[in-house]
C-alpha cells in the first residue's frame, strides 16, 4: 500500500529541478529580439528596418484594402463567422480548393493541372510558411533523407527549422560572393557532392532549400536562365527541392508571374519524374499581410506510379498520394491538432470572390511599386548602383554588404536597426525617414572604406 | 485528400475524368516521343523513397466527423467530437467572444501584424492568473513561465518536445484510458510513455488504488500526465482527498507532474473549483519539481478552430530561477521559432480581450455556468430516459461524470451498431459526448442504446 510520509521538504533532493539548471540558455532569435532593443530606444529618429512586413508610405502597418473588404464580409456574414468549430487537421477543402487552384491552375497553367488530374499533390494547410517547412522537415527526416543544403546566406530560421525537426547534417551552398549571386560555385558544390557520393557509393538523398523568389536576406534571384541549369542539375542529382515561396508577387508586383521557379520544377518535359517529391512551403503573411494570423500551405508533389499508368477511372484516387497524406496528417495532428481558421477564411473569401482577387493582385501590385521606389529614391541619394539591379534585386530586402561592426554602429550610433547580416527591410523606409537613414548608411558604409 | 480537380467537375465526373486522363495522357506522350518516359519514370519509381510510406488509418476522431457529415439519413446524432452544441444542436459562439471580437474589430489600431515569438503577453499573464490564481505563490514570486500555445495539443507539444531535447529518457505515464491524442503526441517526440490504471470497469469508478501503486513503482522523476478536471473520456475526477493522496505520492518518488487542463470552467462552471488539482500539485510540489500545465481555450472559451491555449512551467522555489527561467524561456522560444515561428493571433486577442475587460470577463464566467449546466441537464435527461425505458444496467454513472463526456460503458459491438442501425456517432471506447445531446435528441438516443444494449444482452445469452 501507499506510504503516506509527513512532508519534510528538508530530506527530499529537488531531483528536477537541479536537472533543470542544465537547460542552456539559446540564443535569442536575430530578427524577432531586435525588434524588443527598438522599442525601448530613445532616439526620436529611430528607424526599425529589421522585421519584413510591409509598411505603407506612412510607415504604418495597414490591412491590405482587399483583406479589409473580407473582414467586413465575413463580419456582416454571420454564417461565415459563427463557427468557430475545429478545421479538419489539415485545412478546410474550401481553402485546399481555393489555394490549389490559385498555386495549380492560375500560378501554373500549364502543368499543374496534369498533377491535379493525377492526384499527385497532397496538400496541407500550415502555418504560413514556418509551418510549412516544419512540417516538410518532419515528414523527410522520416522518410526520405536527413540531410539538407540551405543557401548561404539565407533566412535565419532556416537551419533552425530543420536541425529542430530530425535533420542531422545542415549543408550550406555558396550563394553569394562580392556582391553577385555566385551560380558557378553553387553548382560546382553540387558536383562535387555527386561526385564524392559516386565515389564512396553513398545513396544517401540529400534535400535542397531554393527560395522561389525575392531571395531572404540578399534581395538577389538566379536569372530564369540561370534558374535552368540549377534545376537541371539538382535533378539530375535526384536531390529533394524544397521551394520556399514566400514573396509571390513581391518581385514583379504580378503574383502569378512570380510562380516562375514552381512552374520550371513542374515542367513535366523537362523533368518527366522527381523520384522523391518536390515540396511547394508558400506563405500569405507578405503577400496578403496576414503575418500574425498564420496562414500558407505545404503542397507535396508526388512522384509518378504505377497507378497513373492504369486509365481505369474507377480506381478511387492515387494510392501513394493517400499515404502520404495520411503521414501528414499524423505529423500535424501531434503538433497541434488543426490549424487555426481565421486568416483561412480570410484568403477563402479573397480568392473565391472574383471582385476581391482583382483586388488583392492590384494592392500586391501597388505594394511591389512603391519597394521599386524607395530603391529608387535611396539610388538618387546612395548612388549605390545594386540598389537599382531591378533585373536582380528584388523584394522587401535590401542586402548592404555591412559587416556586424556597421551594423553595431548604424544602430547604436543612429538608432538604424538592421538584422545583424546587414539585411535591410526596404519597407520600413518612407518619405519622412530617407533622408536621415540615407546619410547614416552612407557614414557608415564610408567607415568601413577608412577600416 | 486531394480530389478538387475531380469536386469540380460536374457529377458524370466519371465519365470525365475519364475523358480528361485521357487527354492529358495522350498530350503528354506525344510531346515525350522522343524521350523514353516510362522507362525512364519506372526507374525513378523503384529508386523512389516513397514507396515505403505506408498508409495510416484515419484519426478516429475526424472520421467520424467525416462519416457523420456523409451520413444521409434524416435523424442522425453526432456524440463523437468534443465540441459543445446549444440545445438546436448548433455550434454555438459565446456572448462573450463575439463582444470581444466587436470591440477587436472596432480598435483603430488593429492589424494582423505578427505576435512575438512567446505569443501575445495579455494572453498569457492572464491565462497564468486564472489558471494558478491570482494569489498563486508561484506567480507572486515570480517563478512561472507562460507561453502561448496552439490550444492543449500545441502545448503538449511544447511540453514533449522539451523533454525529448533535456530528458530523452524520461517515462511519461499517461492514464489508461486516456485522450487518444495523448500517446501520439508524447511518441512523435521519440519519448517512451506507458500507462497507470485510472478506471475500473466494474465499478465504473476511480482505480485510486492502482493509480497510487504506479506512482510508487514507476523509476523516479517520471512524468505523470494528470487530467485536471473533466478526464477526457471518462468524465470521471479523483475528489479533492484523493487529488491530495495522488499529489503527496509524486512528491514522495520526485515525479513531474504535468496538468493538461483542457476543460477549465466547463467542468462545474467555475474556474477556481476547475483549478483545484492544478493549484494544489503547484503549491505541494513548489520545492519537489516544476509543474507543467498544458491550458486550452478551445472548450471554455469556445475557440476550438483558433487555437488558443499556453504552456505554462512553475519553477520550483529555488535562487537558480533567476537563471534557470531566462534560460528555459528562450529554449522555449527556440522551439516555438522552428515549427511556427510565432502562434496565430485571432484567437489570442479575443481571449486576451475576454480577460481583461471585466464585463466581459463576467459573461464568460456567465456563459461557462450555460454550458456547464445544460450538459448537466442532459446527463440527467439521459440516465432518466434509460431508467424509464428499464434498459438494462446501472446508469448512475452518466450523472456522476462531469465535463463534457460519458464513459458509457458500451461495447465496441454496441457503439457499431448505435451507428449502423441508429445513426448515432460515437466513440468505439464508447465515450459520448453529452454536449451532442439536447431536448430534440436526448429520447431518440435513449432508445437507440436501449435497443443495441439489448440486442447484445439477447446474443449473449444464445
Amino acid at each position: 500500500m501507499l506510504r503516506t510520509r509527513p512532508f519534510n521538504w528538508g530530506l527530499l533532493r529537488p531531483y528536477f529541478t537541479s536537472s533543470l539548471c542544465k537547460v542552456p540558455r539559446a540564443p535569442p532569435d536575430k530578427v524577432l529580439g531586435l525588434s524588443e532593443h527598438f522599442k525601448k530606444d530613445k532616439n526620436i529618429h529611430k528607424i526599425d528596418l529589421t522585421v519584413g512586413i510591409y509598411k505603407d508610405a506612412w510607415g504604418k502597418v495597414t490591412t491590405f484594402p482587399s483583406v479589409a473588404k473580407a473582414q467586413k464580409l465575413i463580419d456582416s456574414h454571420l454564417e461565415l463567422n459563427k463557427n468557430l468549430s475545429y478545421l479538419p487537421i489539415t485545412g478546410s477543402k474550401e481553402f485546399q480548393e481555393n489555394v490549389m487552384n490559385f498555386l495549380f491552375k492560375e500560378s501554373c497553367p500549364q502543368f499543374g493541372p496534369f498533377y491535379l488530374a493525377h492526384d499527385r499533390i497532397s496538400f496541407v494547410q500550415t502555418l504560413s510558411g514556418t509551418g510549412a517547412l516544419a512540417v516538410a522537415a518532419k515528414f523527410l527526416a522520416l522518410f526520405i533523407s536527413k540531410d539538407i543544403w540551405i543557401p548561404d546566406p539565407s533566412w535565419a530560421n532556416h537551419r533552425n527549422i530543420f536541425q529542430n525537426n530530425g535533420f542531422e547534417n545542415i549543408h550550406r551552398y555558396s550563394y553569394y560572393k562580392d556582391g553577385q549571386i555566385d551560380i558557378d560555385g553553387w553548382i560546382k558544390q553540387l558536383k562535387t557532392l555527386a561526385h564524392n557520393q559516386k565515389k564512396e557509393n553513398d545513396k544517401q538523398l540529400h534535400c535542397i532549400i531554393l527560395h522561389a523568389c525575392c531571395h531572404n536576406p540578399t534581395g538577389l534571384d538566379p536569372t530564369k536562365e540561370q534558374w535552368k541549369e540549377i534545376i537541371d542539375t539538382i535533378y539530375e542529382l535526384k536531390m529533394v527541392p524544397i521551394v520556399d515561396m514566400a514573396y509571390q508577387g513581391l518581385e514583379s508586383g504580378d503574383m502569378l508571374k512570380d510562380a516562375y521557379l514552381m512552374r520550371l520544377c513542374l515542367d513535366v518535359d523537362r523533368y518527366p519524374n522527381w523520384s522523391n517529391g518536390v515540396f511547394l512551403c508558400q506563405s500569405f503573411a507578405k503577400n496578403m499581410g496576414l503575418y500574425g494570423e498564420r496562414v500558407g500551405s505545404l503542397s507535396v508533389i508526388t512522384p509518378a506510379t504505377a497507378d497513373d499508368e492504369n486509365l481505369n477511372p474507377l480506381q478511387r484516387g492515387n494510392s501513394l498520394q493517400q499515404n502520404i497524406d495520411s503521414q501528414l496528417k499524423q505529423i500535424v495532428r501531434g503538433m497541434y491538432s488543426s490549424p487555426p481558421g481565421y486568416g483561412s477564411r480570410v484568403v477563402n473569401v479573397v480568392l473565391s470572390n472574383t471582385k476581391l482577387k482583382h483586388q488583392w493582385f492590384k494592392d500586391v501590385e501597388f505594394m511591389a511599386q512603391r519597394l521599386h521606389y524607395v530603391r529608387k529614391e535611396m539610388f538618387e541619394r546612395l548612388r549605390w548602383p545594386d540598389l537599382i539591379n531591378f533585373a536582380q534585386q528584388h523584394g522587401m530586402f535590401y542586402y548592404t554588404r555591412f559587416n556586424p561592426r556597421q551594423v553595431e554602429v548604424l544602430k547604436n550610433k543612429f538608432s538604424v536597426y538592421l538584422t545583424g547580416d546587414g539585411r535591410l527591410s526596404l519597407s520600413g523606409v518612407n518619405d519622412s525617414n530617407i533622408d536621415y537613414l540615407c546619410e547614416a548608411l552612407d557614414a557608415v558604409s564610408k567607415m568601413s572604406e577608412i577600416a | 485528400m486531394s480530389q478538387c480537380g475531380r469536386r469540380r467537375l460536374p457529377c458524370s465526373w466519371l465519365a470525365h475524368m475519364y475523358i480528361l486522363r485521357i487527354c492529358m495522357f495522350k498530350e503528354l506522350l506525344l510531346r515525350n516521343t522522343n524521350k523514353p518516359r516510362t522507362q525512364e519514370s519506372n526507374n525513378a519509381m523503384s529508386a523512389s523513397l516513397f514507396n515505403n510510406i505506408e498508409l495510416l488509418p484515419p484519426d478516429a476522431l475526424f472520421g467520424i466527423k467525416q462519416r457523420y457529415g456523409q451520413d444521409q439519413r434524416t435523424t442522425k446524432v453526432d456524440l463523437g467530437i468534443g465540441a459543445y452544441r446549444d440545445n438546436n444542436g448548433k455550434p454555438w459562439v459565446l456572448p462573450s467572444v463575439k463582444a470581444a471580437e466587436k470591440l477587436i474589430h472596432s480598435d483603430e489600431s488593429y492589424n494582423h501584424e505578427y505576435l512575438g515569438i512567446t505569443g501575445l503577453p495579455s494572453l498569457t499573464s492572464n491565462a497564468a492568473k486564472i489558471i494558478f490564481g491570482t494569489q498563486s505563490a508561484a506567480l507572486q514570486e515570480d517563478r512561472v513561465i507562460s507561453v502561448q500555445s496552439l490550444s492543449g495539443t500545441g502545448a503538449l507539444h511544447i511540453a514533449a518536445k522539451f523533454f525529448s531535447k533535456f530528458y530523452p529518457d524520461k517515462l511519461v505515464y499517461l492514464s489508461k484510458p486516456t485522450w487518444a491524442n495523448h500517446t501520439a503526441i508524447f511518441e512523435n517526440q521519440g519519448l517512451k510513455t506507458t500507462t497507470y490504471p485510472y478506471w475500473a470497469n466494474e465499478t465504473k469508478s476511480l482505480d485510486l488504488d492502482g493509480f497510487l501503486r504506479a506512482i510508487q513503482s514507476a523509476p523516479e522523476g517520471s512524468v505523470f500526465v494528470l487530467h485536471s478536471c473533466a478526464h477526457n473520456p471518462t468524465g470521471l475526477d479523483p475528489t479533492n482527498d484523493q487529488w491530495a493522496q495522488i499529489v503527496d505520492a509524486i512528491a514522495a518518488k520526485n515525479h513531474v507532474a504535468l496538468f493538461d487542463t483542457a476543460y477549465q470552467g466547463f467542468a462545474t462552471g467555475d474556474l477556481d473549483k476547475d483549478a483545484y488539482a492544478v493549484r494544489l500539485g503547484v503549491e505541494k510540489l513548489s520545492t519537489v519539481s516544476p509543474v507543467f500545465v498544458c491550458q486550452s481555450f478551445a472548450k471554455n472559451a469556445g475557440m476550438y478552430g483558433e487555437r488558443v491555449g499556453c504552456f505554462h512551467l512553475a519553477l520550483t522555489k529555488q535562487a537558480q530561477n533567476k537563471t534557470i527561467k531566462p534560460a528555459v524561456t528562450s529554449q522555449l522560444a527556440k522551439i516555438i521559432r522552428s515549427e511556427v515561428s510565432n502562434p496565430p493571433a485571432y484567437g489570442a486577442k479575443i481571449v486576451a480581450k475576454l480577460l481583461e475587460t471585466p464585463e466581459l470577463t463576467e459573461q464568460w464566467h456567465k456563459d461557462m455556468v450555460t454550458m456547464s449546466s445544460r450538459i448537466t441537464t442532459m446527463r440527467h435527461a439521459l440516465r432518466d430516459h434509460l431508467v424509464k425505458l428499464a434498459t438494462p444496467g446501472n446508469w448512475d454513472h452518466i450523472v456522476h461524470q462531469c465535463g463534457m463526456f460519458s464513459f458509457t460503458g458500451l461495447t465496441p459491438h454496441m457503439v457499431k451498431r448505435l451507428e449502423e442501425t441508429h445513426a448515432v456517432y460515437l466513440v468505439a471506447s464508447g465515450r459520448a459526448s453529452i454536449a451532442g445531446l439536447n431536448q430534440g435528441n436526448v429520447e431518440y438516443v435513449a432508445k437507440a442504446i436501449d435497443e443495441v444494449v439489448r440486442f447484445y444482452a439477447t446474443e449473449a445469452k444464445l
